[in-house]
C-alpha cells in the first residue's frame, strides 16, 4: 500500500473525462488531493470514508454480517418474480457479474441514464454520424462550439484536458476559436478568454436548430433571439476557415428544452454536411455514473445498450416496457438491485418493492433498504476497467486505499 | 487423462499428412506422439468414417474492438431474438457469445481481429475475452499515427522506428501490424479525400510507399512472424489493381500480405469502368514468394462494413443499407467508419465482386499462400464459409449460381472457363496449417507432438461439402470437447496469442513525453500488462515465437 507521503496517480473514476494524471497522497485507508487547485477537488475527496460510512451491511437498517445479507438476498432472489437490475454506475467487472446474475434469474438490467444514452444512440440507429475522440480534438481542433449552459461545470477538466490545452500536434493553441452557443458564466467565459478567441451566442437552447439552419444557408438573417446580425456574419468566417471544426455537449444540458432529440439531430446533421467539403465531427460527453462503460459492455455481450430481459438463454430488449421508471411505476417488478459504485448521491428507494443495495459505502437512500451491502469504489478500493466518454479509450482504475470492502464482482459471484 | 481418436481419416498438411488413416493422441491439452504415450488411454473416440482436421483459424474477421461494438449498436434490429420479425439467419456483428457458440459450431478455434487501434486495444480484448471458446489475437494498427508518420518525416533511423513497432505490439498485447490505407486515415483527417501510393500527405509530406516500406522493413527486422497485413490505398475504386501492384512492389521483396484482397483487385474497363483484374493480381501472387493474401470474398445479402479506412467509408456512406452510418476519427492514431451495405446477385458490380474473389481462389497457385476469409463482415459473415468452400470444391455448383447473375459480367471475368476444384487437401491448408503457419503459431494448424489439441472432426458420410464444413461431428478445444453433433458440451474460454519482439525500453521514456504532452492519457495507461490482460480483461496471453532474434 502506498505510504501516505508519496504522491501517486489516480485514474479518476467520477467522471467520464477518466482522467489519469489526479496526483494524490494516502495513508492506506484516506487519501487526499494534492493539487488543491484542482477543478474536481472535492468532488473526488467526497469519496473519503466519514464516521457515518456505512462499511458493513444491513439488513433493514440494521447492521449485519455479510453472510446473513447474502443468505437474506439469495432467499428473496429464489421466490421473487420479476427482478430488475437497476445501475447507477459501476465498472467492467461489475457489468460482467450483473449479466451472469440477470441470467441466472431472469432478471431486466437498465441505467438510471439511459434516456440520456438512447438520445446519442438514435443519431447512430437513424442516419449518420461523424465523432471524434479527446486526443483527437486536443490535437487538431481549431475551431469548437459548445453547446449547453452546465457541461463546463459538469466536466471541469473538460476545458484543460481537452478543449483548450497548452499543446497541440497541429493547431495553434494561440488561434483556437471557441464558440459558446447557451448560458455560460461570466467565470468560464473570462478563463477561456485568457488563452482563446470566444464568441458566447446567448441563444436559448431551444433556438440551436434554427441557429444552425442560419449558419448552413447562405439566406439572409433571421432573428433568433440573442443572435444578432453580426455575431452570424462573424461566426460564419470562423467556421469558414475552420480546418477541424468539432461541436460539443452534453445531452442533460438539453433535458429541460421542449425536443432535446431535435437540437442533436440538428447538430449531427450540420456536422455531416460539413464534410462534404471540410472537416469536423461531434463529441458528445457523456454522463458520469459509468454510463458509456455500461453501454458498450452490454452491447458487446448481447447486441443491445441497455434495457434487457434474459429470458432462459436468450434475451429481449425493449425500451418502453423495460425502462426503470415505467417497470417500477407500473408495479412490474418486485425486487430491486441497486448497484452504485461511482457516487454517494441519494439513492431513490419504492418502498413497495423488495430493495437491495449494493453501493457506495457514503450511500444516502430516500428510505431503507431492506438490504444494504457497501461495495468498493473501481479505482479506490479496487482495480477495474472503465470506458471513457468518447467511446474509444477505456482505463485501468488501480486500488489506492485498503479499507477492506469487496467489489461488486465479489459480491455478486456469491449470489451466483 | 489420456484420450485417443481412433482410426480417422487425418489430414495434417504441416506434417504432410493428408487423408491418412491414423490414430491421435491428446494429453492435458495437447497432442501426444504415439511413441510417448505409455499411460493407460482414458476415454477412446471412434473416428472411422470421420475426417480428422487441426482446428479451423480465421486469420482475418472483425470480432472485437469499437467499430464492431458501433456495428453492434447501430443495427440492433438485427439481434433481437424474441422479435418475431428476427431474421434468425442474420449473423450481422453479433454479440461475443454468438460470435463464438457460431464458431466453435463450425469447428474454428482460432480467431483473430486485424484492425485494433492502439488506444483501443483494452476494450477489444476485452471483448474478445467475452467470446467463448476460441483463442483469439489481434494485429495492431499503424502507420497512420501521427507519432509515427512524424518519426518518418523526420527520417529517423529505422532502429527507432523499429523500438517503436515493437514498444506498441507488446504495449497493445498484439501479434501482428496491420496498416489500413497507408497515411490515408491521417490524410482524410487534414481533408484529402484519396491518397495514391506515390502521392504525399499535404501535412506530414510523405507516401503510402514509403509508410509500407519501413513498417515491412521493422517488421522484417524484428522477426515478428507475420508479415505486415495490408489494406492497400484506393480500396473498391475501379482501376485499383495498379496502386496494389505497387503496393507489392513498395515491399522491396520484403514479407507482405495484401488482406481482403478481392476488394483491390478491380480493372476499369468496359462500358461501366469496372471489371475483374484478377489475373494481373494473381501474376504477381504466383510468381514473389513473400506475397501472401486474404480474399475477402463477398456473399449476396445483408451484411454490415466495418473498417479503419475512415476515408473510403466517408465516401462509401451515400451506399449505407439500411440508410445510417458512422464515421469517426480516432486518438491520432486512425479512424473508423462503419456502413451497412447490401450485396446484391442483380448488381452488376456486386456479381462481379463474386466472380474477382473466386477467381482469385481459383487462380492461386499454391494454397499455402491464399487465405479463406470473407472480411467478416465486410464481405459477408463468417457463417458464409461452407458456403464458400463449396462453392470453391464444387464447380457444377459454382457455375449454377454464376448462371443466375447478370450476364454482362461474363465480359469482364474469366470464372466460368476456370475447372478447377479444391481439394480437401487444399481446404485443410488454407484454413488451418497455412493460417497458422503465417500467424507464427507453432502449436496451432497441426497435429505435431506438444501441438495444442484443437481438432475438428468430420462426417466423411456426407457428401455435400457446405453440410459437412458447417455441421462438425466434433469439436474439441484444448483437448476437451465442446462440441458434439451440434450440441455445446462444454464452456471454454481461450487465450490471447500475442508475439513480444525485443526493443530498447529508452523509447518508453521519449513516448511518455509525447503522451504527456499531446495525448488525453498516460503512456502507463495505454500500457496493458500480461497480469492485467489475464485479470481485469480476463483473457491470459499465449507469447508466441518470434522468428528470429531482432536485426539492426
Amino acid at each position: 500500500m502506498t505510504s501516505h507521503n508519496k504522491i501517486i496517480d489516480l485514474v479518476c473514476p467520477f467522471c467520464s473525462l477518466h482522467c489519469d494524471d489526479v496526483k494524490v497522497s494516502t495513508d492506506g485507508k484516506t487519501f487526499k488531493i494534492h493539487d488543491k487547485n484542482l477543478a474536481c477537488a472535492k468532488k473526488i475527496e467526497r469519496n473519503n470514508i466519514r464516521k457515518n460510512s456505512l462499511i458493513f451491511p444491513t439488513i433493514n437498517g440494521k447492521a449485519s454480517t455479510l453472510s446473513n445479507a447474502i443468505t437474506q438476498i439469495k432467499k428473496n432472489l429464489s421466490t421473487h418474480q420479476e427482478l430488475l437490475i437497476l445501475n447507477h454506475g459501476v465498472d467492467l467487472s461489475g457489468l460482467r457479474a450483473i449479466l451472469g446474475l440477470a441470467s441466472q434469474y431472469g432478471g431486466i438490467i437498465d441505467h438510471i441514464n439511459s434516456e440520456a444514452l438512447f438520445l446519442n444512440l438514435n443519431l447512430l440507429q437513424r442516419s449518420g454520424y461523424m465523432a471524434t475522440s479527446l486526443t483527437e480534438i486536443k490535437n487538431r481542433a481549431d475551431v469548437i462550439v459548445i453547446f449547453g449552459n452546465k457541461i463546463l461545470e459538469k466536466s471541469p477538466r473538460l476545458l484543460e484536458k481537452v478543449l483548450q490545452t497548452q499543446n497541440s500536434l497541429c493547431t495553434d493553441t494561440r488561434k483556437k476559436e471557441i464558440i459558446l452557443v447557451g448560458s455560460f458564466s461570466s467565470k468560464i467565459i473570462n478563463d477561456i478568454k485568457k488563452s482563446s478567441r470566444v464568441t458566447n451566442i446567448k441563444i436559448n437552447l431551444d433556438m440551436i436548430p434554427s441557429f444552425l439552419d442560419l449558419l448552413a444557408d447562405d439566406e439572409k438573417y433571421k432573428k433568433v433571439n440573442g443572435l444578432s446580425e453580426d455575431d452570424l456574419v462573424k461566426i460564419k468566417k470562423i467556421i469558414s476557415n475552420a480546418k477541424y471544426l468539432v461541436a460539443v455537449w452534453t445531452n442533460s444540458d438539453f433535458a429541460l428544452t421542449s425536443n432535446p432529440e431535435m437540437i442533436i439531430n440538428s447538430i449531427s446533421k450540420y456536422i455531416i454536411a460539413y464534410n462534404q467539403d471540410k472537416r469536423g465531427a461531434c463529441s458528445p460527453i457523456a454522463g458520469s455514473l459509468g454510463d458509456v462503460t455500461s453501454s458498450q459492455a452490454i452491447a458487446w455481450m448481447t447486441g443491445f445498450a441497455s434495457r434487457i430481459k434474459f429470458i432462459g438463454n436468450t434475451f429481449k430488449h425493449d425500451r418502453v416496457s423495460y425502462n426503470n421508471k415505467v417497470l417500477i411505476d407500473n408495479q412490474n417488478v418486485d425486487t430491486i438491485i441497486h448497484i452504485s459504485t461511482l457516487t454517494s448521491d441519494k439513492i431513490k428507494l419504492d418502498k413497495r418493492y423488495f430493495n437491495i443495495v449494493l453501493g457506495h459505502p457514503n450511500s444516502s437512500f430516500s428510505s431503507v433498504p431492506d438490504i444494504f451491502i457497501p461495495v468498493g469504489t473501481p479505482g479506490i478500493d479496487c482495480d477495474g476497467i472503465m470506458f471513457r466518454t468518447d467511446n474509444v479509450v477505456s482505463v485501468a482504475l488501480k486500488k489506492i486505499r485498503e479499507i477492506k470492502l469487496p467489489s461488486t464482482e465479489d459480491i455478486i459471484n456469491r449470489l451466483t | 487423462m489420456l484420450i485417443q481418436l481412433k482410426s480417422g481419416n487425418v489430414y495434417d498438411p504441416h506434417n504432410k499428412i493428408f487423408n491418412v488413416r491414423k490414430d491421435i493422441y491428446i494429453e492435458d491439452g495437447s497432442i501426444v506422439d504415439k511413441k510417448y504415450v505409455s499411460s493407460k488411454i482414458d476415454k477412446v473416440i471412434d473416428c472411422r468414417n470421420k475426417i480428422v482436421m487441426p482446428g479451423a483459424i480465421d486469420m482475418h474477421t472483425h470480432i472485437g474492438g469499437g467499430k464492431v461494438n458501433i456495428a453492434r449498436l447501430m443495427l440492433e434490429e438485427f439481434h433481437n431474438e424474441q422479435d418475431p420479425n428476427f431474421d434468425m439467419t442474420a449473423i450481422i456483428a453479433p454479440s461475443t457469445l454468438k460470435t463464438g457458440l457460431k464458431y466453435i459450431e463450425m469447428g474454428y478455434t482460432s480467431c483473430f481481429e486485424p484492425a485494433l487501434l492502439p488506444a483501443n486495444a483494452r476494450q477489444a480484448h476485452a471483448e474478445m475475452s467475452d467470446i467463448p471458446f476460441i483463442d483469439k489475437g489481434g494485429y495492431v494498427l499503424l502507420g497512420n499515427d501521427d507519432y509515427f508518420l512524424d518519426l518518418v518525416r523526420k527520417k529517423a533511423s529505422q532502429s527507432s522506428i523499429n523500438d517503436y513497432i515493437a514498444f506498441v505490439l507488446k504495449a497493445t498485447q498484439c501479434i501482428g501490424v496491420k496498416v489500413v490505407n497507408p497515411g490515408g486515415i491521417n490524410a482524410f483527417k487534414f481533408n484529402q479525400r484519396a491518397l495514391n501510393v506515390d502521392e504525399k500527405s499535404k501535412y506530414y509530406d510523405i507516401t503510402p510507399r514509403e509508410i509500407v516500406s519501413v513498417l515491412t522493413r521493422g517488421i522484417h527486422d524484428l522477426g515478428i512472424p507475420h508479415p505486415l497485413h495490408v489494406h492497400c490505398s484506393n480500396l473498391g475504386v475501379p482501376g485499383n489493381f495498379l496502386s496494389t501492384i505497387e503496393t507489392i512492389k513498395a515491399a522491396n521483396g520484403l514479407p507482405i500480405h495484401l488482406t481482403h484482397i478481392q476488394f483491390q483487385s478491380y480493372g476499369n474497363n468496359g462500358d461501366r469502368g469496372f471489371s475483374s483484374a484478377a489475373v494481373e493480381i494473381s501474376n504477381y501472387l504466383n510468381k514473389i514468394p513473400n506475397l501472401t493474401c486474404d480474399v475477402g470474398q463477398i456473399m449476396f445479402g445483408q451484411t454490415v462494413t466495418m473498417s479503419g479506412d475512415s476515408m473510403t467509408q466517408h465516401k462509401n456512406h451515400k451506399h449505407a443499407h439500411p440508410n445510417k452510418w458512422m464515421c469517426m476519427d480516432i486518438e491520432c492514431e486512425a479512424g473508423c467508419g462503419v456502413v451497412p451495405f447490401k450485396y446484391q446477385d442483380k448488381s452488376f458490380v456486386n456479381a462481379l465482386q463474386w466472380a474477382i474473389g473466386l477467381e482469385i481462389f481459383l487462380l492461386a497457385e499454391d494454397p499455402w499462400k491464399v487465405f479463406l476469409t470473407t472480411d467478416h463482415p465486410n464481405g459477408a459473415p463468417f457463417t458464409s464459409y461452407p458456403h464458400l468452400i463449396k462453392l470453391l470444391m464444387d464447380k457444377s455448383f459454382r457455375n449454377d449460381i454464376l448462371n443466375q447473375l447478370p450476364k454482362d459480367i461474363l465480359e469482364h471475368t474469366i470464372l466460368h472457363t476456370l475447372n478447377r476444384e479444391y481439394t480437401l487437401n487444399e481446404i485443410a491448408i488454407m484454413t488451418r496449417s497455412a493460417p497458422a503457419k503465417i500467424l507464427g503459431l507453432s502449436k496451432k494448424g497441426n497435429f505435431s507432438h506438444g501441438s495444442d489439441a484443437d481438432i475438428t472432426i468430420y462426417d466423411k458420410n456426407k457428401k455435400d461439402p457446405e453440410d459437412m464444413f458447417a455441421h462438425p461431428s466434433m469439436v474439441l478445444k484444448d483437448g476437451k470437447v465442446v462440441v458434439e453433433n451440434g450440441k455445446i458440451k462444454e464452456y471454454i474460454w481461450g487465450k490471447t496469442q500475442t508475439v513480444a519482439p525485443e526493443y530498447d525500453k529508452s523509447i518508453e521514456k521519449n513516448l511518455g513525453k509525447f503522451f504527456d504532452k499531446y495525448h488525453t492519457m498516460k503512456l502507463s495507461n495505454y500500457i496493458i500488462s500480461d497480469d492485467e490482460m489475464e485479470r481485469l480483461v480476463g483473457s491470459p496471453v499465449s507469447i508466441n515465437e518470434c522468428k528470429h532474434k531482432r536485426k539492426e
